[in-house]
């Protein structure tokens, strides 16, 4: 699985953006996300995307219905997921916290 | 453009009652929404109708929002359908409960979810979806605006996939819709809310079709019960058609001279409502219709409320009614229910399954005033009424007992209705005269019958019931001792009656035996003077021959008379 892959091969947390093709929200959520990895200094991770519209039994697998929905995988396999299209930032910026002293 | 193509479609749910009060079933092709407390129903109406899909061939995807997937299986294995949902493949169950701990940064969209969805479905004209708690899910949104918008995306949804999905959504407190989900009640083309309510110390449950665009339905609180066999609405469900041809023949209520009153029994397929105090024989009235009737060889069913089917039998065999030979035989069903153990309703579905089961064609049911006692009485109007009509439909011949106060021996027969809906009504009672209490009955009312208005007293023995004619005493009637005492002295003015006719008679023929011998001495008399007469006459012409021959000499003589005449005149 290529979650599994980047985890150990990078030994950080995974993000998956769960979006719906072009859909509005969507769009907003990546380039909220895009925008907040810059501004917290770590641009480097790249949230692995997946279309619902396109992969439909990736959504049965992680249980993500609503889109967009940013899905955090932590190094012990803890999963956290935010809701929307990401822009309330102050929320964003705290569900990404962790990721500042990697 | 057709009106038949744009004419909106339906399809069944399964569910008898449901199917009827909606003309069809819920619209297919479009979104349906459900609302109602916690345990109102809502996730095992979703299930039962997917099960029911599933035995039709069709597929189905149950979604759940707030119950796990074991959670939901438990759910469906309380009742009878669980095996034929649970085992087959036709049936996908998706677990779309939100992350715990989830949070929220932002509006989202429902269209991962309708994509999943639609990944799962084949063939959508052949399958059920049901979102079961979406409002779990779209309580995340942060505005309540973006929330009612989903709900619109997933009816657009369905209408342009053809999708027939169930949408439910809990609701709170005396609210109609989900806190945050003002207003989706009118979005959706058909709504139904389901309500629980403890009345009476139990839990009774309706269904109410708050909307439904483009179809007619039934607007009322429609009493829903479950069981094993899930949710019902037992005075729903369609009728069997009404026998246009009411019949003309008469049975037997087991009592000839009971019958002879009726112009010769009840009509088949008629009720008859029997209603008295405590202690008139009305159960012994109607074990002698049932046991009439099993002589007949008619299945009967006998539903007796509070009462054991052994002391029951027994008691009847002590008054020379036999129930036992036709239980053992197979042709009598006595069935004994606790009124006080549930609802009217559920009284009523109970009833309506024995005769589904049983199918008799005589029924007994011993008291159904009992209903009246059962919680949640203020149906019992609706059931009594809703049982005849079944009945009748049926052509099922009903003997109804009602158990009536010692005041009012006529008071709650009419407040159940049913001696209004019966077609025959009897009233037994007591009249208490001279020490005595002697049984009495008498017919109110027999549709299409003439029928004699007499009262008359009911005899109880170990031969069973008789009924005795009774005597009027100034503008009451007599009964009993009484009535033996007016028996008798109308026996013996009838002998002194018979003897005064007889002696009359033989004075008048000793009369008549007078008169004849009379006869005969007179006509002896008249004949005696006949002859007299007739021998004067003979002398006379005699005497005037001689005469003759005196003045005429020449004329000869007849010769035998002339020696003596001779000798006679010289």
């Amino acid at each position: 699985m290529s979650r599994r892959a980047e985890s150990t091969e990078f030994s950080m947390p995974v993000l998956l953006l769960f979006v719906t093709g072009t859909a509005p929200r969507s769009q907003r959520a990546r380039v909220n996300l895009a925008r907040m990895l810059e501004q917290v200094g770590r641009d480097d991770i790249q949230p692995h995307e997946i279309d619902l519209l396109e992969k439909p039994k990736e959504g049965v697998k992680h249980s993500v219905f609503a889109t967009p929905a940013l899905m955090k995988v932590g190094q012990g396999g803890d999963v956290s997921v935010l809701y929307g299209d990401l822009s309330e930032t102050d929320r964003l910026q705290q569900f990404l916290s962790d990721l500042n002293y990697d | 453009m057709d009106p038949e193509q744009t004419k909106l479609q339906k399809r069944r749910t399964g569910i008898p009652g449901l199917d009827s009060v909606t003309g069809g079933g819920l619209p297919s092709g479009q979104a349906t929404l459900v609302l109602g407390q916690a345990a109102a129903g809502k996730t095992v109406l979703g299930l039962q109708i997917l099960a029911n899909a599933i035995e039709r061939g069709e597929s189905a995807v149950f979604v759940t929002f707030e119950e796990s997937t074991a959670q939901v299986k438990r759910d469906a294995c309380s009742f009878s359908w669980a095996g034929q949902l649970l085992g087959s493949e036709r049936w996908q169950l998706i677990d779309a409960r939100p992350h715990p701990d989830a949070q929220v940064a932002g509006e989202f969209d429902i269209e991962g979810l309708l994509s999943v969805v639609g990944a799962s479905v084949e063939d959508a004209s052949e399958t059920w979806i049901v979102f079961d708690g979406i409002d779990q899910l779209l309580q995340y949104q942060p505005s309540q605006r973006a929330a009612v918008e989903q709900v619109r995306r997933i009816s657009d949804h369905c209408e342009a996939r053809g999708w027939t999905l169930l949408l439910t959504g809990k609701t709170d407190g005396g609210r109609m819709t989900p806190a945050h989900l003002d207003g989706i009640e009118f979005l959706l083309s058909a709504t139904l809310i389901l309500s629980a309510e403890v009345c009476d110390h139990q839990l009774k449950r309706f269904l109410r079709i708050a909307k439904f665009r483009g179809s007619g339905h039934v607007t009322d609180e429609l009493p829903m019960i479950m069981d094993d066999d899930g949710i019902e609405f037992p005075f729903h469900e369609p009728l069997p058609g009404a026998d246009a041809t009411a019949s003309t023949e008469r049975v037997s209520t087991g009592i000839p001279k009971l019958d002879k009153l009726l112009d010769g029994g009840v009509y088949r397929g008629s009720s008859l409502l029997i209603s008295g105090r405590p202690g008139t024989a009305k159960s012994t009235l109607a074990a002698h219709f049932a046991e009439a009737a099993c002589r007949r060889g008619e299945r009967t069913l006998y539903v007796s409320f509070d009462e054991l089917a052994g002391p029951y039998v027994r008691n009847l065999a002590s008054v020379g009614v036999d129930l036992r030979s036709p239980m053992t035989a197979g042709l009598l069903r006595f069935v004994s229910l606790s009124a006080h153990a549930s609802q009217v309703t559920e009284h009523f579905f109970a009833l309506r399954r024995l005769l589904d089961e049983f199918e008799p064609q005589c029924l007994v049911i011993d008291p159904v005033s009992a209903l009246l006692k059962a919680t949640a009485s203020e149906e019992a109007c609706m059931v009594t009424e809703h049982l005849m009509d079944l009945v009748r439909r049926r052509g099922i011949t009903t003997v109804l007992t009602s158990l009536t106060g010692l005041q009012d021996p006529e008071g709650e027969a009419t407040r159940g209705q049913v001696s209004t809906i019966a077609d025959s009504w009897m009233v037994l009672d007591y009249n208490v005269r001279a020490g005595e209490r002697n049984r009495s009955l008498s017919i109110i009312k027999s549709r299409g019958s003439a029928h004699s208005n007499q009262q008359r007293e009911l005899l109880l023995s170990d031969a069973g019931i008789d009924l005795a004619d009774v005597y009027e005493l100034g503008t009451d009637v007599v009964m009993g001792t009484a009535r033996v005492a007016m028996e008798n002295e109308a026996a013996l003015k009838e002998r002194r009656q018979k003897l005064e006719h007889q002696q009359r008679r033989l004075e008048l023929e000793r009369r008549m035996e007078l008169a004849e011998q009379e006869r005969r001495r007179l006509e002896a008399e008249l004949k005696l003077e006949e002859e007299e007469l007739a021998d004067a006459e003979s002398l006379a012409q005699v005497y005037r021959s001689k005469i003759r021959e005196r003045r005429d000499p020449e004329c000869e003589i007849p010769s035998v008379h002339k020696g003596t005449d001779e000798g006679d005149l010289s």
